[in-house]
This record gives C-alpha cells, sequence and structure tokens, in this order.
C-alpha cells in the first residue's frame, strides 16, 4: 500500500492532467472507537482527474475514512496534505475541506428537507450569491444550470420544497449541488446510484467521466462492484479497518474485489446451505401472513411458516423495511398479520438496539422482562441464569456481562441484542439489516445462530442490505416500490436474481420517479387549511367583537383592543424563532418583564447605565445559548431557571409597580398618524422585520438547522454561531416588547410578563409553527397574536369573568396542538 | 481513590449529600441559630418538596426532556379541593384524599393522553393543563370560607414522633417505595429502558406509551397528595402555593444526581437534593437575602448543575456514536 504514496495515478488518459502533487494524500490514518480500530494506517492518495474506486463491506472504514477527509472526525493517528501541503489536524475541519475544494456526498442526504431546492443550494455555496437583494434568483439559476448539466431533462422545480420530492430526485439535488462549487477538486460520492435508475445513473457515469477529463478527482463509493468496475480507474479495497487491496481498475475483477473485502464468493456460502434441502415451506405453522396490496405479482397471501428463514429484498427504501416494521406492529388479523409472539433485532444499534447506560447483561435481561406484568419483581441473580445458555450459544465472555454495552465491539453489540431476541423467547424473530458495521468472522457466526433459531421453529424474518445474506434464507420476497414483486425460493435464490427482480419492476413500474415516497397532495391541502387557521379565526373573533359592538372596528376601537398586542406580537416572534430551532424558551415573558422594569427605572434615573443594563440583558440571551449547546442540556429547563433571575432581578431592581417611561420611548411608540391605529402599524412593522429576517439567507440557515443540524454541520456551518445568532434575535424581539410595555403603560412590573410565555407559544403553534422546529411562518404568528389578545376582550364583552381568561388560552392551546395532530396524523396516513 | 470514582459514577446521590453536609457544617460554624431543631424543620420543609419531585422524577425518567409543568397547579387545586371537602372534620377524611385522589388521576391521565396520544411535547401539554387547573383553582377559592385542616392530616403533616416531623417519615416512605420502583421492579426497568432510548424499548416489547403514561399518573398523584398535606400543614391555601414546586421539584431531581435526559434516576439522591435545596433556600433567609436574590441564586444554581452534570452524559454520547463526536468537534 505504500506504493501508492509515490503519488502517481495509474491511470490512463489523465496523465498529463495530473499536476506534480495529489489532490489529497492521507498516510497513516489511524482512528479507533473504543475497542474498536475503525481505520488502521491507512494511506490513500488520490491524483487530479483521478476516479478512485473505494470498496469495502459494511464497517470495513469506508465512511471513517471519509469524514476523516472531510474534516468531520480528527484521526488519532496520521497525516494529510492536500496539493502537496501538510495539514495539521488542529484547524481542519469540513469548512476547511469545502474551502480546499474537497466535497461530499453523503449516503444519508444532507438535504433540508423544510426548504427549498435553491436554498438548499444557498446552503451549500453561501458565497455564490452573497447578501444581495436577489440572492434567491441567483440560486435559482445555479441550480437549474448545474441539474440540467449533471442530470439533462431532470424535471425538478428549484423551487420545491425539497422535503415532497421524491428520494431519487433528492438524490439527483444532493450530487448536483456538490458539483457546483467552481473550486471543486475531489469528490466524494457515497454510494450516489443507490436510488438512481439506470438511465440516471448513467448520466452520472457521463459527468464524472467529463469532469475528470477536466482534472476534478472523484472518490467513488459503491456496493455494486460492477458499477466500480465501469467507471474508476484505480481502486482501493478496505478490509477491517485496513488496506486489503489497491491496484487498478485493469487488475480487478469482482472475483477479486469481493475476496479482498473478505466476503466469502456466492458459491462457497451456498455450498453450507445443505441443511435447507431438508425442509421444505409447506410444513411448520404460519406465524405471519402478509396480504392485500403488498403483494401485487404473485397476487395470493404470501404466508410465512415456522421453521423458515424468510428474506426481505429489494433496492433500499422500496418498502421492505416497512414491512419488516409493520409485521412487528400487526395484529392477527388484517392484510399484514401476525398470529405468534415476535422480538426484534435492529442492526441500527445506536438508535434502535442498545440501553446505552445499562451493562450488557442489563441489555440482555430486559428481553425477558418486557414481557412482564410491572410489578413483577426482577434480579439480576435470575437473569444471569436465564441468560446463561443463550450466552453460552453465542459465546459472549461471560466476565464482560458487567461492563458497560458500549464497551463491547459492534459484533459483540450484535450478540447481546440477539442474546436479548432470543431471551423473549417468542415464535418470530425478525432481523432488520443485524450484520451492519459486524466484521466478517462475527458474520458467519451470526449466521450460525440464525440457521439454529429456524431448527428450534421459530420464524426468522430478516431484512438485510446485502444482497449475498439471502443465500441463508430459505425464501426471499423481492420488494419494489411497497411490493412484493418477486418469490424466490430455494435453489432460485441467487443474488443476480434478487438484482435483477427489484431492477427490472423498478423501470418498468415507475420510470423517473423509482423509489416509494410518501403521497405529497393530500398534505398539501392539509398544510394550506394549517396555513389560513390563524387568518380565519382572527376573523371570526373580530367579526363576533364587532357584531356586539361596532364601535370595535374604528381606528380608536382597534387602536385600544390591540394596546395589549403589541408586546404578545413581539414575544410570540422571539418565541418563533427559538421554536424554530426545535427548542421552547419558557423565560421569554419574564426576560421582557425584566427590561420593562430596567428601562422604566434605570433608564429614566441613569439613561447610560439603563442602555448598558439592557444591552448586558441582551448579551445574556446569547450566553445562555452558548450553555445550552455547550453542554447539551435542555433548553426548556435552563430557560425556566432563567426566568427565575430574571423575574428576581426585576423584583430586586422594583419590589412594586410603578416607574415611568422616557419620553423618546414613549414617542417612540404612541406617535399618531390621523385615521390609522398606532399599534396596528407598530404590529405591521415588527411582522415585517421578522419576515426579512426569516427571509434572508440568515433566516435560511437558521432554519435549515431547526429541519437537519447534522446536515448543516457536516456543511462547515458552525452549530454554536447560530444558536446564539437565534438567541440574540429572540432576545431582541422580547427587549423592545418589554420596552413597548413601558412605553404604552408608562410604568413597570416584574409580573406582567410571565403569562405572556404560554400565550408566545400558543400563538406561534396556531400560526402554523412546527414544535419540532424548521418550519416558522411569522404572519401567521402575528395574526395568531393579535387573535389571542382579541379573545380577551371578547370574553370580557361577553360578561364572562377574567378568571377563565387562563384556562380559556390553555385550552385553546391544547384545541389548536389536539387539531394539528388530527391533521398530521392525516398526512401519515 | 480509583476503586472510589466508578462507584461515585455509579451513586450520584452522593454529591448532593456531600453538599448538604458542606452547608449544614459552614452553617453550624457561623451561626449559632442552625440547631439540630430547626435542621428538622428544613427537613420538614423538604419533605413536601420530596412528594412533589418523586414524581417529577418518575416523568424524567421517561425521556425525551419530558417534564411534568403541572405540579403546581395540582398542587394549589387539591389543597383548595381538599380542605373544602374534608372541612376540618376527621370523619370526611377519606372522601378528601378520595377527591384528592381523583383529581391526580384525572390531571395525569389527561397529561399521558395530550403527550401519548396527541403527541404535544410534554412540556407544553402538562404547561397548557396547568393553565386551565390554575383557573379552577381560582374558582375554588372563592368557595373557600375559613378553612380548617381536619386534625389528623395536620397531625401526618404538623406533628412529631419522638421529635421527628411524622411528614418526614412519610417522605421517607415514599422514597424507599420509589427506590424499590426503580430498582427491584420490572416497571423500572421498563421506564429506564424507555428514557434511555424509545425506540430501542418498544422493539424489544416493552409497551413505551403505558410505561410513559404510568409515570404520569404517579407524577399527579403525588403532587395531589402533597398539595393536600400541604394544605394541612400551612393551615389553609392560597393561589400560589404550588408555584415554588415548579423550578425546585426539577432542581431537586436534577441536584440529586437523576438524569435530566431520562434513563437513569435516584430516589435517595431526589431526597437528599430536595434537602439541600430547602437547606440553599433556609441559608439565604438566615443570611437576610431579598426575595428577588433568592430567586436569582436558585435560577443560577440550577443552570449551574445542569451545565456540570450534562458533561459526562455527554462524554458517553461521544463514545457512543461517532456522528456526536463529530459535533463536539466542528465548533
Amino acid at each position: 500500500m505504500t506504493a501508492a504514496m509515490k503519488a502517481v495515478p495509474f491511470s490512463r488518459a489523465q496523465a498529463e492532467l495530473a499536476g506534480n502533487e495529489p489532490v489529497v494524500a492521507l498516510r497513516g490514518i489511524t482512528k479507533s472507537y473504543g475497542p474498536t480500530l475503525a481505520n488502521q494506517a491507512v494511506d490513500l492518495t488520490v491524483g487530479r482527474g483521478e476516479v478512485v474506486g473505494l470498496v469495502g463491506g459494511n464497517g470495513a472504514g469506508k465512511s471513517t475514512l471519509m469524514r476523516v477527509l472531510s474534516g468531520g472526525t480528527t484521526p488519532d493517528a496520521g497525516e494529510l496534505a492536500i496539493a502537496g501541503k501538510p495539514r495539521t489536524w488542529n484547524d481542519y475541519n469540513p469548512g476547511e475541506a469545502q474551502t480546499a475544494g474537497i466535497r461530499i456526498v453523503h449516503q444519508e442526504l444532507s438535504l433540508c428537507g423544510n426548504l427549498t431546492v435553491a436554498e438548499n443550494f444557498y446552503l451549500e455555496r453561501p458565497d455564490a450569491g452573497g447578501l444581495r437583494p436577489g440572492w434567491r434568483s441567483t440560486y435559482r439559476d445555479l441550480a437549474r444550470q448545474w441539474l440540467d448539466l449533471v442530470f439533462p431533462g431532470h424535471g425538478i422545480n428549484v423551487d420545491a420544497e425539497l422535503g415532497l420530492l421524491p428520494i431519487g430526485q433528492r438524490q439527483m439535488i444532493e450530487i448536483a449541488r456538490a458539483a457546483s462549487d467552481p473550486n471543486l477538486r475531489l469528490l466524494v460520492l457515497d454510494e450516489p446510484t443507490s436510488s438512481l435508475d439506470p438511465e440516471r445513473s448513467r448520466q452520472l457515469r457521463a459527468f464524472i467521466m467529463a469532469s475528470a477529463a477536466k482534472g476534478v478527482a472523484f472518490i467513488f463509493i459503491s456496493h455494486k462492484l460492477k458499477e466500480i468496475l465501469e467507471i474508476t480507474s484505480r481502486i482501493v479495497a478496505l478490509r477491517n479497518g485496513r488496506v486489503a487491496w489497491e491496484g487498478s481498475v485493469e487488475g480487478a475483477s469482482v472475483e477479486r474485489l469481493v475476496e479482498a473485502m473478505g466476503g466469502e464468493s456466492e458459491a462457497s456460502l451456498r455450498a453450507n446451505r445443505n441443511r435447507q434441502e431438508v425442509r421444505s415451506s409447506s410444513e411448520g405453522r404460519v406465524l405471519a401472513r402478509i396480504g392485500g396490496a403488498g403483494t401485487a405479482p404473485p397476487g395470493r397471501a404470501v404466508e410465512l411458516r415456522s421453521g423458515e428463514i424468510v428474506g426481505l429484498a429489494g433496492l433500499e427504501g422500496n418498502g421492505q423495511r416497512d414491512m419488516l416494521r409493520h409485521i412487528f406492529g400487526a395484529g392477527d388479523s388484517g392484510e399484514v398479520s401476525r398470529l405468534g409472539s415476535v422480538s426484534f433485532v435492529s442492526g441500527d444499534r445506536q438508535r434502535e438496539g442498545v440501553f446505552p447506560l445499562w451493562s450488557v447483561l442489563e441489555n440482555i435481561g430486559i428481553g425477558r422482562i418486557a414481557g412482564r406484568s410491572g410489578v413483577s419483581s426482577v434480579s439480576a441473580e435470575a437473569e444471569r441464569t436465564a441468560a446463561a445458555p443463550t450466552i453460552e450459544r453465542l459465546r459472549l465472555d461471560p466476565s464482560r456481562l458487567g461492563s458497560n454495552i458500549l464497551e463491547l465491539s459492534g459484533g459483540n453489540q450484535q450478540k447481546a441484542l440477539v442474546a436479548r431476541a432470543l431471551a423473549a423467547d417468542t415464535e418470530i424473530i425478525l432481523l432488520d439489516d443485524p450484520t451492519r458495521g459486524v466484521d466478517v468472522s462475527a458474520k458467519s457466526e451470526f449466521y450460525g445462530v440464525v440457521a439454529d433459531m429456524a431448527s428450534a421453529g421459530r420464524l426468522v424474518i430478516w431484512h438485510s442490505t446485502e444482497d449475498v445474506e439471502f443465500l441463508e434464507c430459505d425464501r426471499v420476497l423481492v420488494f419494489s416500490g411497497g411490493r412484493i414483486v418477486r418469490e424466490l425460493v430455494g435453489q432460485e435464490i441467487s443474488e443476480e436474481a434478487i438484482v435483477n427482480s427489484s431492477f427490472l419492476q423498478e423501470v418498468s413500474s415507475a420510470g423517473s420517479s423509482q423509489a416509494v415516497s410518501k403521497p405529497v397532495q393530500g398534505s398539501s391541502l392539509a398544510r394550506r387549511i394549517i396555513g389560513l387557521m390563524p387568518f380565519v379565526s382572527f376573523l371570526t373573533v373580530l367579526g363576533a367583537m364587532a357584531s356586539v359592538n361596532p364601535l370595535v372596528l374604528s381606528p380608536f376601537g382597534l387602536d385600544l383592543l390591540l394596546g395589549s398586542a403589541v408586546a404578545l406580537t413581539l414575544i410570540a416572534l422571539a418565541q418563533m424563532f427559538i421554536v424554530g430551532g426545535s427548542e421552547i424558551d419558557l423565560g421569554v415573558g419574564a426576560f421582557a418583564g425584566v427590561t420593562n422594569v430596567v428601562s422604566a427605572t434605570l433608564l429614566v434615573d441613569n439613561p447610560s447605565l439603563g442602555v448598558a443594563g439592557l444591552i448586558a440583558a441582551w448579551l445574556s440571551y446569547g450566553l445562555l445559548a452558548a450553555i445550552i449547546h455547550a453542554r447539551k442540556i435542555p433548553a426548556i429547563v435552563v430557560t425556566l431557571g432563567a426566568s427565575f433571575i430574571w423575574v428576581g432581578i426585576g423584583y430586586s431592581l422594583q419590589p412594586t409597580p410603578g416607574g415611568s417611561s422616557p419620553e423618546w420611548l414613549s414617542a417612540l411608540f404612541t406617535w399618531q398618524i390621523p385615521g390609522v391605529p398606532t399599534t396596528i402599524v407598530l404590529i405591521v412593522i415588527a411582522g415585517c422585520v421578522a419576515v426579512l429576517i426569516d427571509r434572508s439567507p440568515l433566516g435560511v440557515v437558521l432554519r435549515g438547522f431547526g429541519n437537519n443540524p447534522a446536515a448543516l454541520e457536516r456543511g462547515g456551518w458552525s452549530v454554536m454561531r447560530y444558536a446564539v445568532i437565534r438567541y440574540l434575535i429572540a432576545g431582541g424581539f422580547a427587549l423592545v416588547a418589554g420596552l413597548s410595555l413601558t412605553a404604552i403603560n408608562t410604568a413597570s412590573d416584574i409580573n406582567a410578563g410571565g403569562p405572556f410565555t404560554l400565550l408566545s407559544v400558543a400563538a406561534v403553534v396556531m400560526g402554523g409553527c412546527a414544535l419540532l422546529g424548521g418550519i416558522i411562518s411569522p404572519t401567521g404568528v402575528v395574526v395568531a397574536s393579535l387573535t389571542l389578545s382579541l379573545i380577551g376582550a371578547l370574553l370580557g364583552t361577553l360578561g364572562v369573568s377574567t378568571d377563565y381568561n387562563a384556562a380559556v388560552q390553555g385550552g385553546l392551546l391544547l384545541l389548536i396542538l389536539v387539531m394539528r395532530m388530527a391533521v398530521d396524523r392525516r398526512e401519515d396516513a | 481513590m480509583q476503586n472510589l470514582s466508578p462507584w461515585m459514577a455509579r451513586n450520584r446521590w452522593i454529591w448532593s449529600l456531600i453538599g448538604i453536609l458542606i452547608i449544614w457544617g459552614v452553617l453550624s460554624l457561623i451561626t449559632e441559630r442552625l440547631s439540630l431543631h430547626s435542621l428538622s424543620g428544613v427537613v420538614a420543609s423538604a419533605s413536601f418538596l420530596v412528594l412533589a419531585a418523586l414524581g417529577q422524577m418518575f416523568v424524567v425518567t421517561t425521556g425525551r426532556g419530558n417534564i411534568d409543568l403541572s405540579i403546581a397547579s395540582v398542587i394549589a387545586l387539591s389543597a383548595f379541593v381538599s380542605l373544602i371537602v374534608i372541612d376540618g372534620s376527621d370523619e370526611r377524611i377519606v372522601l378528601g384524599l378520595l377527591a384528592v385522589l381523583g383529581i391526580g388521576l384525572a390531571v395525569g391521565a389527561m397529561n399521558a393522553v395530550l403527550v401519548l396520544l396527541f403527541r404535544i411535547p410534554a412540556m407544553i401539554a402538562t404547561l397548557a393543563t396547568g393553565y386551565v387547573l390554575a383557573t379552577t383553582t381560582l374558582i375554588a377559592n372563592r368557595s373557600i370560607a375559613g378553612a380548617v385542616a381536619s386534625p389528623t392530616l395536620a397531625y401526618l403533616a404538623g406533628g412529631r414522633v419522638w421529635g421527628i416531623p411524622v411528614i418526614f417519615l412519610i417522605a421517607l416512605v415514599a422514597v424507599t417505595l420509589s427506590s424499590l420502583v426503580l430498582g427491584k421492579l420490572a416497571y423500572g426497568r421498563m421506564l429506564s429502558a424507555t428514557g434511555q432510548n424509545a425506540r430501542a424499548a418498544r422493539l424489544s416489547g416493552i409497551k413505551t406509551g403505558r410505561v410513559t403514561a404510568t409515570a404520569f399518573l404517579i407524577s399527579s398523584v403525588l403532587a395531589a397528595l402533597d398539595g393536600a398535606l400541604l394544605s394541612a400543614y400551612v393551615g389553609g391555601a392560597f393561589l400560589e402555593m404550588g408555584a415554588p414546586y415548579l423550578l425546585q421539584s426539577v432542581g431537586a431531581v436534577v441536584l440529586g444526581g437523576s438524569l435530566i435526559f431520562g434513563g437513569s434516576s435516584t430516589a435517595l439522591g431526589t431526597l437528599f437534593g430536595c434537602i439541600l435545596l430547602v437547606l440553599i433556600v433556609t441559608t439565604m433567609q438566615i443570611a437576610g437575602l431579598p426575595p428577588g436574590t433568592q430567586d436569582i441564586v436558585q435560577g443560577v444554581a440550577i443552570i449551574g448543575v445542569l451545565a456540570l452534570a450534562g458533561r459526562p452524559v455527554l462524554k458517553r454520547a461521544a463514545r457512543l456514536k461517532p456522528m456526536s463526536e463529530q459535533t463536539a468537534g466542528a465548533q
């Protein structure tokens, strides 16, 4: 492997294009995660215009190596040189990598679903259009231009919201977006064709060839070895974190690569499969049944029986994984039904497998405990005894049962999860890509365990992303577009048959929008209803009030009624920006209260001290964000704690309501244009400022963070900086709210702010923002704030005691949330 | 020392106990006023916090940032209702406790439905139910007239056995029961699993919805009983009587060493956390700090403890997944 360090690319036509220095040279990269060595002394050099294929099984270390290359991970040891210049790891990060022209198209897409295609281009290329007005059209053009270039005839609307597009189109956008960098030196494509149809894959290959001829280097990662052989000039195969084979494409073949990656060849696997000759699929008890729309071509219900191993195959995202989950959640009747007890083993150990705070034994024991009554007693001793035989069968080291589960290697963690499923002693075991990131020897051991499960009379249903694993199955159901399109039994099962049936169906049935995507028409209608809700309720409330007292609609009447709405609108807008980042600020009302007090006391007595105090308060808001994000603690508790600080400060400054308003401040808020209600103008101004922020590039970044913070971070955006900016924006609105209270009431009361907190959350939710973050609507929030302010007045006009105010507001908030939930649920269906 | 640190990492309640001993030591050095008797006063008022905080602890353990913000309103409402229903007579005590229990179960069920069925974030749902309850309390406030606590309830809340406040014994029983539930019952395991990794818990066959709903019920019922005892203790009820428990119940849980992200809680730690918190407040009162400053100190203490306690969890998570290691690296 050291030969590669000589840095002369092997390739054909590009030889003369290649400069003296390789685009990137990684040397001796070593990185460990706990006991697992993800990379061990890996060298990788990529020359100008070279297309390097990177192959290796799951967990071979490809992703780690690419994260190191892109600045996302700092290795334990190793060197990096870009264009011949050595770089130090300390000042190498995703932003630096991008500046150096290194870009990655990740396997898990790094686009923000809540933004438009053009806005997503902005996130990748913030330098291209700057902050000028009209920046949007720049990015629309950019997006169109590059999509046309890479995927001619793509048919993607660049103003479409990304989350509404099918996965194939999203992948095209992701690739075009990374390719659009004018500074591009090296583009890493991680499984770029996993959801592209053959025609789009061909276009991509053509683009890669054309760009390579111009000197751009590529690293192409794919499980499809034939594709690698067609497109690359040199291939590097990784195995267990080391370079196992490296050479020019001329010397490579599928067999050669498979051998290097450590996979057993199909033939040798098949040799192990003598046991299923013994069993035919018609014996055994029916434990699960798949019928209805999911089984189009077979045209009959598929019955799964005890003692069988059934594989669910297909291209990723074609419904096989959903089917597994469907079976897990199914009852004993319906289209998909399950007639036996079930346990589940997921290969996504972090998210769906391990309990990170527990020992190995506790992680196993929960499988037995889960099915029991909550009041039954548990003991470590009983668990140990119960788990002993399984542990022995799986060859788990008994001396490590007491260690934390995370101290085990991936393979052993997976064994523990299998032990958990066996401990539950169920009739059906569902496996969801269980060997992900598990090394080769552990894998073959695992296959033995699965065979044992079936021999013991269990039904094993197995979804895998590695087609070769289906050779372990008795039966394979191939999925495409959410349906079973082929059933392969016994000797019919081969990698080729699986790939053929999943692709064939794809081309004939779906055309360009191949993969399953959620239906979009229904959701856009539901969304429109949600969007209109605040306006409709505002008009209803206003109408109700006007019918009781027509004077309400006069400028003076409106001014009087909406006087209290100014502060609420501002505070709600502050809350909106926090909610946009999927957090909630429980101190925002109290903060407005404290600025109210400061501006009515200090600012009057000692203007310079008052201004300093207000600025300090505003900055401390940014500090809160810094604490929340540096320490990763829940915003809700921090802001709740902060609310006590604000109230305490306000109370210390002014124990009882009082104070006065500085004249200039009153002048700012209480001027008069005849015939126009001042408060309406103020509220409109506040709304406009919020809209401008939201529509600006900054607003796009903030919304992006609310939707997919990991992707933005990989793109080189600083989480901390934007968290602080978000809180400073919110703090700014809340501060102005406090000032408006002072100016309008010409007095202050620290307790005046508190009630605004709940109201602001209500206004944000009612205004159509998503509590999960990413989706905000300034106009909706403004209108919702007006509505909420009017409700108080409406209750008054109707002669309802003010005691009911809180209940009505709380009840309204719940009602809105419940309605939103109902709409969302329909969307999901 | 090397053997000690993993032990301390496992028994996080030790920190709050150390905190108590330090403050107590310092106080007895600088002032004569802190006798053993006044410490028993601290313990008595901490006991009311313990009942509320244990409930909060169960909700926090369910994870995903779940917090019960309706505790304060439940305490106030059940204080009013118990006074009105019992009306100072021991014969009506069962009736009163049933009413209080009913409030707890109803509010807990309401919270659970909102959180689980309608998937409203717990803090928003409980905040909103809290507001609705506040109105109910206002109405109850109008119908209350010169309330007196029943003798039995007053004894439970304010009496002493061998110089030990009865309420403290009640709190100790509650702590012991909670400890048993968390450590020895299947429910405790399921609760911890749900809090650590809800998806994994569901796939392991745990009915996470039922587990979470139970936690909300426990929280509301404990808060309701607490309210009844508190009204007997102070001999009346007022609108804001639950308010201090809003932040303090969360604060005591965190101070006690339970993880704010859920999944791991200690009832013993919550007990010590409550005593520590009440001790801090008492110290401030002895020192003559104005109420405003006391609020500030409490707020700063909560944020400070969270910021310090957040760290080990983060480290652990970083080791768990490369993704979060990436997060830490790019800042």
